[in-house]
Parts: structure tokens; C-alpha cells; sequence
């Protein structure tokens, strides 16, 4: 591309790819799309002109899940190959039109939802939760995002990690309507010069406050602070790690007792790409009551549930079975009462796989915050979806 | 074919809270997001695909203050060659009418083989100017507009009328259209693309340079003014459907199917 120094292949090393084939093999869509990441990967190294790409829906297929990027043997990180093709097709403008929707809301608006900025915090108006632009340096700053600010099937998450991080002594502020999206599922879409724009607008706010750590809802939002955001002094954790370093440290326990039969869907973005395994886990053990069997595919071998890399905006090819129904399905056949998550993507995703397969009477999908609020005696209010 | 697209900057209200303001006469806008016109936005795209197939020069003009510089360098970073905005404090105030006349006395000297608008805007929605515009300068119009096919010098345009019915038109070439929603699928314009343009020159046109006077616009050259602004009174007739989420389902189901708006 004319805009870039380096030819795509070339940026990401394409050509010293052997074709092994890992990444395809390892790849949750490629059972179900036509996406053949090692077939996209060769491509892009000897194709001349990447415009055929174009035309190519699947392209859209791809979660970002990353498990290509863990399984190459040569080090190459093939779903880099597949959001660079999306930086092309946004840059000449040619994407769909719910994928321009999304970019446009989170450009005007702050978040892919388009939603009004003024109600952002409204999920927060009766919690008294301060400002964190008013604390002292040195807090603890809670980044929220998107969903768990506008979704009132995630807002729940937000109010039941507000619960659960008082009940541990710990003084947190939120950014409010000042908060913009963390621009990861934007970044993922193609859209980098958006994805700068909600970091510098987010950076400047993160200096004005200056937390020791910021805490996300998101494991998305905790890989774009910690990994994608330029000059950040603080320490960045999921939920996860910093509610089990409160059970560690003795600031927290849970007295409550939870009866219920769990397994735990590991979050790509939290799992597979940051290592974040047994923090998640350990909160859920301790929590009385629960009793714990694992999926079959866990940890690093995890299924994805579909909902990264943009596909919240844009269905693909959308072909075949939807893998979060797989999820539940096994879920199912474990003979477990809930799967617990700790992404809102997951939550969401796996909540709508419960409904289109019928099995709402059966199995409940729950957020690792709500389940650890229940820890606490505290019933966290989930509304339905919109 | 050398294009000129007239281009609004807008506030979005659809998921805003209106104020109406003191004078009542005007909405608060302090907190409302600004953007292109939304048939403004697929009246550039319709320039573009004309001139990726015609070739030619896509100019853009807008009326306004500074920040509708935002808009026209959106519509350059999109595939427009140039962009004017035409401003001054005289300008405050403009019906349809007396914008079109500022429109007029800017394109009139330059060269032009087409003009486009938006059927509307999305704030006051007149949907006068396009046409008022084409009547000053003496061009052929279409209004509503949403199909282009250009051969020679004429072209074959359809327009949308009520009921349904789709009218097909042919006009001679210097023309004006004014274009609605839905013709084409305007392409996305990545900060990258905008940020490419930042530097391009705007030129700034006042009243003065158009030669129009204090009494040509504003509300003295209006043909019309604003009175007052108010929300539509609460009226009868709305049933609010009481019951579980599945009784509500059923009975929205029934009444729909009741009056026709499902099979």
C-alpha cells in the first residue's frame, strides 16, 4: 500500500512463513468459514495487488482470537495479516455498512454503539462512585468501556465489580462521561488512525489522573491499556487479577454461600493472549459453595465464543453453527448449572447461544463480578437485552 | 464533468435530548455532534462515482463558520478535488431561500456541468434549497433523486415519488439534482484519509466577495423566518401494553396482525 513504508508481507514478515499449516488447524472459524488463514497469509505475500481481498466476506470472519498467532512455530502472527487487509478495505472505504455504523459511533459518539456521551455513567448514578478526574494520584482508576457502560445486560458487570472492590476497602474512581471507548475492537475492525484518536483521548485523561492501576472490565480493554497504548506509567489489570490479588492480600473473602455447579469459559483476549488462566479460576474456587469441572477445550485450548475482532458489528460469512452454541452444548452435557465468564463479549455471545438453542430453563451464563457479588450477599440485578 | 456538491454540517439529534433554547427559536447545541448532512453525504459519494467514471473535478462548498471546515475536509478526504466555504456574519439568520442566493452568487462564475444536493437537511428540513438554488441559475432540475446514468451531455435520472411510484426523467447538461438517501452506499472516511487532507488550503468567501449585500441575506433577504420552536403537545391514542414480556409479545403480534401491519 502506497501509505505505508513497508508492503504488508513485509511489515509482518510474511515470507519467511513455512505454510505448515498450525494456524488453520488451530483456527475456532476455519471448521465453519471459508477463512483459510494459512491460505490468506501465503496470499498476501504473493499476491501483487491485495484488492482481490476485497470481495472476500470471510476476510470479516476472523475473531481475532489470536490462537494462530500462539501456535505458529515461526514466531508470525498471521491475524495481523488479516487486520492489515481490513486497514486496506477502510481505507479506501470499502467496508460494510453496520462495520462504518460502529467506527462512526465510536468517532462521534465514543462508543461503537453510537450512544450518547452523556449517558455513559448513567449505570453509575445511584453508586456514588467518585470521579477520578477529583481523586489524588496514585488510585486506583476503574476503565469501564463500552459495553459495561451501555449494555444493560453488562451494566450489571460494572455494578457488581463496584460491589465486589468496596466490599475489598479499595478506593476507585471511574472517568464518567470523560471515558472513551479503548478503541480495541476499532483497532481490530481496520480503523488505527480512530484507534490513536480514543488512546490519546483516553491518555490524557490517565495522566490528569495518574492511578497506581487501572482495573477493566474487559480483558479487550486490558490488552489494548497494557499492550497497544503508548507511554502508560500505570499498571493495567483485568478484574480478575486485581479482585484475586484482594482475596490474596486477606482485603476480601466471601461468606456467603453460592450453591451452584460451574465451569468457566476462558476469554481469548484474557487467556490465550495475556496468560491470565488461573486468577480467574482461583476467585471463582473461592467463593463458597461452587463447585468447579472445566470444559474439555480450557485454558490456552479454549474455544472462542465469536464475539471479538469485531464481529459485535459485522456477522461474516456467518456459516454453520455458531461456536458459542457448540460452548453451550458442552456446557450442557457437563451437567453444569452456569458458565461463568469474565468478558462481556463472552457473556453476551454465550447468553444468546442459551436462547437460540432453547435451553434458557437449563443453564445460565454468568460474569465471574456477578458470581463473587453473590460471594458478598449481594444479588446483582441483570436486566434483560434490549 | 466538473461537479459542484453543496454540503450542510449538522447537528445528529436522533439519540439526543432537545432543548429548546431562550429565544425559542433555536435548539441548545452545546452538547449535540456535529456531521455532514446525511444526503449531503450521499450526494458526495454520487459526485465521486460520477467522476470515477466521467473524470472531471469535484468541488465542495458549504456555508457556515470555521468548524464547517470539519465537513468539507471529510468530503475531500472521500475524493473531492476542492473545497469553499462561504461565510460572514450577514449570512446569520438565511431562509432556504436567501442560502440558495449565497449558493448562487458562488457557483455562478464557476464552471459547472452539475450540481448536487441533498434533497434535505436534517436540522431545519426545508428541502428548498437545491431547488430555489436551480431556479436562480437557470438550470434543469431533478429532485429527489435516486438513480444517475450520464450519457453525452444528458442525463437520465430517476426520481422517488409518493406511493411507491419511481419517475424517469432525462435532462440536458448544465443541471442540478438534488439527491436522497439510499441511492449509493457512501464509503466510510478513515481519520487517516482526513488526516491526509488537514493541510489542504479552504478557501473563505464572505459577502462581500460574492457581491450580495447586507439586505440579500440573513433575515433581511429571507422569505421566511422562525416564530417559535416547540415540542409537539401529548396526544390520545397511544396504548401502553401492560403484562409479562411473553403477553406483551403476544398481544403487539395480535394488534399488528389486527391492522394490517404484519401477514
Amino acid at each position: 500500500m502506497e501509505t505505508m513504508e513497508q508492503s504488508l508481507p513485509e511489515r509482518l514478515d510474511l515470507y519467511t512463513c513455512i505454510q505448515c499449516g498450525k494456524c488453520t488447524g488451530g483456527c475456532p472459524v476455519s471448521i465453519k468459514s471459508p477463512l483459510n488463514i494459512r491460505r490468506v497469509v501465503r496470499e498476501s505475500a504473493v499476491r501483487e495487488d491485495l484488492h482481490v481481498f476485497f470481495s472476500r466476506l470471510e476476510i470479516w470472519d476472523c475473531t481475532t482470537c489470536s490462537t494462530c498467532a500462539i501456535r505458529c512455530p515461526r514466531g508470525l502472527r498471521p491475524v495481523d495479516a488479516i487486520i492489515g487487509l481490513r486497514e486496506m478495505m477502510v481505507e479506501e472505504g470499502r467496508i460494510e455498512k453496520t462495520i462504518i455504523d460502529a467506527l462512526d459511533g465510536a468517532y462521534k459518539y465514543g462508543n461503537p454503539w453510537g450512544r450518547a456521551k452523556n449517558k455513559r455513567a448513567e449505570w453509575a448514578q445511584d453508586l456514588e462512585i467518585a470521579n477520578a478526574l477529583e481523586m489524588d494520584p496514585g488510585q486506583i482508576l476503574y476503565f469501564v468501556c463500552c459495553a459495561a457502560s451501555y449494555d444493560p445486560r453488562v451494566q450489571s458487570v460494572a455494578k457488581s465489580l463496584a460491589t465486589v472492590l468496596r466490599a475489598g476497602g479499595v478506593n476507585f474512581g471511574i472517568l464518567g462521561n470523560k471515558e472513551v471507548c479503548c478503541g480495541s475492537e476499532i483497532r481490530r475492525m481496520g480503523e488505527v488512525g480512530l484507534f490513536e484518536m480514543l488512546m490519546e483521548e483516553n491518555m490524557k485523561n490517565f495522566t490528569k489522573v495518574n492511578p497506581q492501576t487501572i482495573v477493566t472490565t474487559s480483558p479487550h480493554c486490558m490488552n489494548a491499556l497494557k499492550n497497544e497504548y503508548e507511554g502508560l506509567g500505570a499498571e493495567v489489570l483485568h478484574y480478575s487479577q486485581f479482585v484475586w490479588r484482594l482475596i490474596e492480600e486477606e482485603k476480601l473473602s466471601f461468606s456467603t454461600e453460592v450453591p451452584m455447579k460451574v465451569t468457566y469459559h476462558d476469554p481469548c483476549y484474557l487467556g490465550k493472549q495475556n496468560g491470565v488462566f488461573d486468577e480467574p479460576r482461583n476467585v471463582l474456587k473461592s467463593i463458597p459453595g461452587i463447585e468447579f469441572t472445566e470444559f474439555g477445550r480450557c485454558r490456552e485450548n479454549s474455544l472462542c465464543c465469536e464475539g471479538g475482532g469485531g464481529r459485535m458489528w459485522m456477522e461474516g460469512t456467518n456459516v454453520g453453527k455458531r461456536l458459542s452454541e457448540i460452548r453451550v452444548e458442552d456446557a450442557l452435557e457437563m451437567g453444569v448449572e452456569a458458565i461463568v465468564t469474565a468478558c462481556p463479549f463472552c457473556l453476551l455471545t454465550l447468553e444468546d447461544a442459551v436462547k437460540t438453542t432453547g435451553n434458557e430453563e437449563k443453564i445460565k451464563v454468568i460474569d465471574l463480578m456477578e458470581l463473587a457479588s453473590m460471594g458478598l450477599g449481594v444479588r446483582p440485578e441483570v436486566e434483560g437485552r434490549r | 464533468m466538473d461537479i459542484i456538491v453543496c454540503i450542510k454540517r449538522v447537528p445528529e439529534t436522533a439519540e439526543a435530548d432537545l432543548v429548546i433554547d431562550g429565544t425559542k427559536k433555536a435548539i441548545e447545541t452545546d452538547d449535540l455532534v456535529y456531521s455532514i448532512n446525511e444526503w449531503d453525504n450521499y450526494a458526495v459519494e454520487a459526485a465521486i462515482q460520477l467522476k470515477e467514471a466521467e473524470g472531471g473535478t469535484i468541488t465542495v462548498i458549504s456555508v457556515g463558520p470555521e468548524e464547517n471546515n470539519e465537513v468539507l475536509r471529510r468530503a475531500l478526504a472521500m475524493g473531492a478535488d476542492e473545497a469553499i466555504r462561504l461565510t460572514d456574519p450577514a449570512f446569520e439568520g438565511s431562509d432556504a431561500y436567501a442560502m440558495a442566493k449565497v449558493l448562487a452568487a458562488a457557483i455562478k462564475d464557476m464552471p459547472h456541468d452539475l450540481i448536487l444536493t441533498g434533497v434535505q437537511a436534517d436540522d431545519d428540513g426545508f428541502g428548498a434549497t437545491g431547488v430555489a438554488l436551480a431556479q436562480m441559475l437557470g438550470l434543469p432540475y431533478a429532485a429527489l433523486v435516486t438513480d444517475i446514468k450520464k450519457e453525452g451531455d444528458t442525463l437520465t435520472v430517476h426520481r422517488e415519488l409518493e406511493g411507491g411510484l419511481e419517475e424517469v426523467d432525462t435532462l440536458k447538461l448544465p443541471a442540478l439534482l438534488t439527491i436522497q438517501t439510499g441511492i449509493n452506499e457512501p464509503r466510510y472516511v478513515s481519520i487517516m484519509g482526513i488526516r491526509r487532507v488537514a493541510k489542504k488550503e479552504i478557501a473563505a468567501k464572505g459577502a462581500a466577495d460574492l457581491g450580495l449585500s447586507e439586505n440579500d441575506v440573513g433575515l433581511n433577504g429571507s422569505m421566511s423566518q422562525i416564530e417559535e420552536l416547540f415540542f409537539p403537545p401529548v396526544g390520545e391514542g397511544a396504548e401502553i401494553i401492560e403484562g409479562t414480556m411473553d403477553e406483551k409479545a403476544e398481544t403487539l403480534v395480535k394488534i399488528l396482525k389486527e391492522r394490517g401491519g404484519i401477514a
